[in-house]
């Protein structure tokens, strides 16, 4: 185990360039999930930490081993960094079997013969895959490849395992499974796992820090899943973490106004920061943070509800705006649960503002 | 855990000039052979039109495009190209429709069979229907002469249009396997719709069926074409000796005539920019008139078709299309057998004439001996530097992606697109000793350089088609656990496409046994090919002898045809 830090990284594909002075140190020990939306430059950050492909400027260390200077020109090359890395397309060898495949990095490695086969097989274990050692890959399905690229990155005690989104072609429970089985893992090796998804549920269950990476290639948050759910760092990560109902805000004759698109602006009674009634600013809160309260000054149309099962999910309609609301059963139970077609007055808690998008309409 | 003491392994690693990176030294490596291989030929090739001596000068090439025999040459050239082109590719649709579509039997054996002439050397087909149908002394007209009392030969095989059919008989199976295999892989509802909305079964052919499989129909067309227009041996046998020439053939000619002077080759590049310029206006003009685009529908997978039922055209079909196999396969196959065991090319054909000395002759003979030792030398180094090399040409182009890799890909495309001959000329040009004194003229080493000119492209093509399926992260991931380059691409790669090599080996393999176009321009006294050798042979008038070696040089061709389709299943097997 060992900790990872990027340091001032610049990568460029030609004129364009993917990541501009990215920073980021991962703790030793710790599962922590690169979340960001496709093409905002995750993969290619892992590119440079695996000595694939090579940074203009600054330095990765793992540990207290560096692996990349660009300005002592030190490149480790990829095959000396001792990283583990499950591909996303798993990149199972198709010409060698389940077994070979995991044994390869060992080989590689020189090690004993019955040590190999031994770490092998306790690496197909931990995947469940022993029974198919003497399989070729093209008689597996995609989720049992993706088990076997998971097993052979695990056979050699890497520093650092990297895992790009590996269970996205694993079925709903044996993804569950999976993630189940990577903490496990995890806490056993005691490993420093980097783990890239763009899926925020995984990662949410998975990791014990995010780090939530934006559009340009920036970081834009890096914390526990905690810090960046009720304290997210600015719109984006707000927005992409979660679902979210953005309402315009300004200021009305007396006090704020909620703007719904409707005939006359609705007054807001909530605590509004002042810079927040400059003008160009939207209301920020999430479904679940939605209540009903017949008091409120805020009307809104019930035009659906579904129930889910431990919530109900609403679509209500303040003036012409749409929001979505979440109620939990518990909720339901106290407050009662409203009807399609009904008028509601409702409440909104943990409200957060942020500048309106420019030239974007937000629903 | 593995640890590095940060000392040895690190600093070898340190990002530094020294360390050679293998990949710009392999993309190197590509460009400076791809230079000497095919560049230099071809620039030789215009410049020596173009310029003597260091100055422009286009007297020649002016003269050779005045000159009456040249122009006759290029119409008999377009007008044998263009006839082949028309008649190999409604004969290839047509019979691939008829053993992918309708309900014929014997479909497997026929279709085995329909196969045959594409791996029948043409310029044995053409010698043996000059056996047969001969203006002066065919056997076939000889008889129906006596048979029906005529004053002339029914048949005169030694015309355009002798030369059109047998082209046609040959390259037909262009068009039929590009096409059966389009009609296997499409989506049989697409017909099945037409007939629910109310089309008959002709219209649904005419007008769905048909555009479909446009694209291979074009495909086999264009080859067909393009390999017309360079061909040398057919026109060579049937109308060499009656003065009808084509471009090869006339190239061949001046060069022959001029005995190997460089005014003779100078010439000769003159007239291969001529049938270089025809070949590209062929291209451009099918790529004009019948690239439609490519469709979707067309799926990988096979699926099962429906058949249409032929009822009582079934069993006339069936006669024809055994005719046809008959005709173009076993007839031509019989006839060189049985020359072969005549005692003088003329006798009647009757048991007594008949005797095993022809081949006691021919294996008797140096000549014959060295032929076949330089034919297996040529063809099986080409075919294993060419298997290396498009491999590495491959590989650059498709995964180091240098700056550059376009040329790279055209220029190893390029001699795909030039004829034999012309590649030949070029091949004399540059390689007696104008370039730094290197004289490879009259030895098997320009033959060599020739084949691998000519037959780079295939294997680039099959390596290039196999690389593409390896994926980059499969050699990343060898990387990461801890396999140097060259190791990752020792264990990864090479055996993921090392199918697709051996593949790449005998598609030049083959045909270069059995070549003709290129070496006959370049064979010395001691260096002659298989091919050449049964040319010469035939030219000399020995005819049964040269029957004799072409039906041994078909039986080396159909052994080594076994052991591939040998090879080609096990592999399937694993």
């Amino acid at each position: 185990m060992a900790n990872v830090k990027f340091d001032n990284i610049t990568v460029s594909y030609g004129n364009h360039t993917v990541l501009k002075n990215f920073s980021l140190e991962v703790e030793s020990g710790k599962i922590v999930c690169l979340v960001g939306p496709s093409g905002c430059g995750k993969t290619t950050l892992v590119r440079a930490l695996l000595g694939l492909n090579k940074p203009e400027t600054g330095m990765i260390t793992v540990g207290d081993r560096c692996l990349f200077d660009a300005k002592k020109r030190v490149n480790v090359p990829a095959e000396k960094r001792n990283i583990g890395i499950v591909f996303q397309d798993y990149a199972v060898w198709p010409h060698m079997t389940v077994l070979e495949n995991v044994c390869y990095p060992l080989k590689k490695q020189r090690r004993p013969k019955d040590e190999i086969q031994k770490r092998a097989m306790h690496a197909l274990e931990q995947v469940h895959m022993t029974e198919y050692a003497k399989h070729l890959p093209n008689q597996l399905s995609g989720g049992q490849q993706q088990r076997v690229a998971i097993a052979r990155a695990l056979v050699v005690d890497s520093d650092v395992l990297v895992m790009d989104e590996p269970i996205t072609n694993l079925d709903a429970k044996l993804r569950e499974e999976m993630l189940l089985e990577i903490r496990m893992i995890q806490k056993r090796l005691n490993a420093t796992i980097l783990y890239i998804t763009h899926d925020q549920q995984s990662a949410l269950q998975l990791c014990d820090k995010m780090a939530i990476m934006q559009q340009d290639g920036t970081l834009c948050q890096y914390g526990t899943d905690e810090e960046i759910i009720l304290h997210p760092a600015n719109r984006f990560t707000f927005e992409f973490i979660g679902v979210s109902n953005f309402i315009p805000i300004e200021k009305g004759p007396s006090g704020a106004v909620l703007k719904c698109g409707g005939a006359s602006p609705i007054p807001y009674d909530g605590e509004v920061p002042q810079e927040a009634l400059s003008g160009g600013y939207e209301l920020g809160v999430r479904p679940n943070d939605i209540v009903f309260d017949p008091a409120s000054p805020i009307q809104a149309h019930v035009t659906s509800r579904v129930f889910l099962g431990s919530e109900y999910n609403y679509f209500l309609n303040i003036g012409e705006k749409q929001v979505r609301v979440q109620q939990s059963m518990l909720d339901a139970r106290t407050r009662g649960v409203a009807k399609e077609g009904e008028t509601v007055g409702i409440r909104f808690l943990n409200t957060r503002f942020y500048p309106a998008k420019k030239g974007e309409q937000t629903v | 855990m593995k640890r590095y003491d940060g000392t040895s392994a690190e600093l070898a690693a340190v990002d530094g000039r020294k360390r050679l990176n293998m990949d710009k030294v392999m993309t190197a490596v590509c460009f400076v052979l791809l230079l000497i291989i095919v560049v230099i030929p071809i620039v030789m090739i215009i410049y020596n039109a173009f310029f003597n001596e260091g100055r422009l000068e286009l007297g020649t090439f002016v003269d050779q495009i005045k000159e009456e025999k040249n122009l006759s040459a290029m119409w008999n050239t377009l007008k044998i190209a263009i006839g082949a082109t028309i008649l190999g590719t409604i004969m290839g649709v047509f019979y691939a429709w008829l053993l992918g579509r309708s309900d014929i039997p014997a479909k497997g054996l026929m279709r085995a069979l329909f196969n045959i002439p594409y791996m029948f050397p043409p310029f044995l087909g053409a010698m043996a229907w000059d056996m047969m149908f001969n203006g002066r002394s065919g056997y076939i007209n000889k008889f129906l002469r006596t048979l029906f009392g005529l004053k002339t030969m029914p048949i005169n095989i030694n015309s355009v249009w002798g030369i059109i059919f047998v082209e046609v008989s040959y390259y037909f199976p262009f068009v039929f396997m590009q096409v059966v295999s389009a009609l296997e892989r499409m989506d049989p509802t697409l017909e099945e719709s037409a007939r629910i909305a109310g089309a008959k079964q002709r219209q649904v052919i005419w007008k769905i069926t048909l555009p479909l499989v446009k694209p291979a129909i074009s495909a086999g067309a264009l080859l067909i074409l393009t390999t017309s227009l360079a061909h040398f041996g057919v026109p060579a046998i049937l109308g060499y000796a009656r003065g009808i020439y084509t471009l090869p053939t006339r190239i061949y000619a001046v060069i022959y005539n001029s005995g190997g002077s460089f005014d003779g080759i100078r010439q000769g590049a003159a007239l291969s920019v001529m049938l270089v310029v025809v070949v590209s206006l062929a291209l451009i003009l099918q790529n004009r008139i019948l690239s439609a685009g490519s469709y979707d529908i067309i799926k990988g997978k096979s699926m099962r078709p429906t058949l249409i039922k032929l009822r009582g055209a079934k069993v006339p079909l069936l006669i024809l299309a055994i005719l046809t196999l008959v005709l173009i396969v076993i007839v031509p196959l019989v006839m060189i057998v049985l020359i072969s065991f005549l005692k003088a090319y003329g006798l009647p054909l009757s048991f007594e004439n008949f005797t095993l000395d022809q081949y006691r002759t021919v294996f008797a003979s140096n000549g014959t001996i060295d032929s076949i030792k330089n034919s297996l030398f040529a063809s099986i180094t080409a075919g294993v530097v060419c298997m290396f090399l498009g491999t590495l040409v491959a590989y650059v182009v498709q995964k180091i992606r240098p700056k550059g890799k376009g040329a790279l890909e055209v220029i190893s495309m390029l001699p795909y697109a030039i004829p034999g001959t012309v590649l030949s000329i070029g091949v004399i040009l540059a390689w007696s000793g104008r370039i730094f004194g290197i004289n490879l003229y009259n030895t098997i080493w320009i033959i060599l350089v020739a084949y691998l000119a000519r037959y780079l492209s295939f294997s680039m093509k099959t390596s290039s088609a196999a690389l593409l399926q390896v994926h980059s992260s499969l050699e990343e991931a060898a990387r990461v656990c801890g396999a140097s380059h060259t190791e990752s691409l020792a264990d990864i790669t090479l055996p993921l496409i090392r199918p697709a090599m051996v593949s790449g080996f005998f598609l030049i393999f083959l045909p270069a046994m059995r070549e003709v176009t290129t070496s006959i321009l370049l064979y010395g006294p001691y260096t002659r090919t298989l091919g050449v050798q049964i040319y010469s042979l035939r030219d000399a008038g020995m005819i049964p002898q040269a029957a004799a070696l072409a039906t041994v040089a078909i039986g080396i061709i159909i052994v080594l045809n076994t052991i591939v389709t040998k090879l080609t299943k096990d592999r399937k097997g694993v």
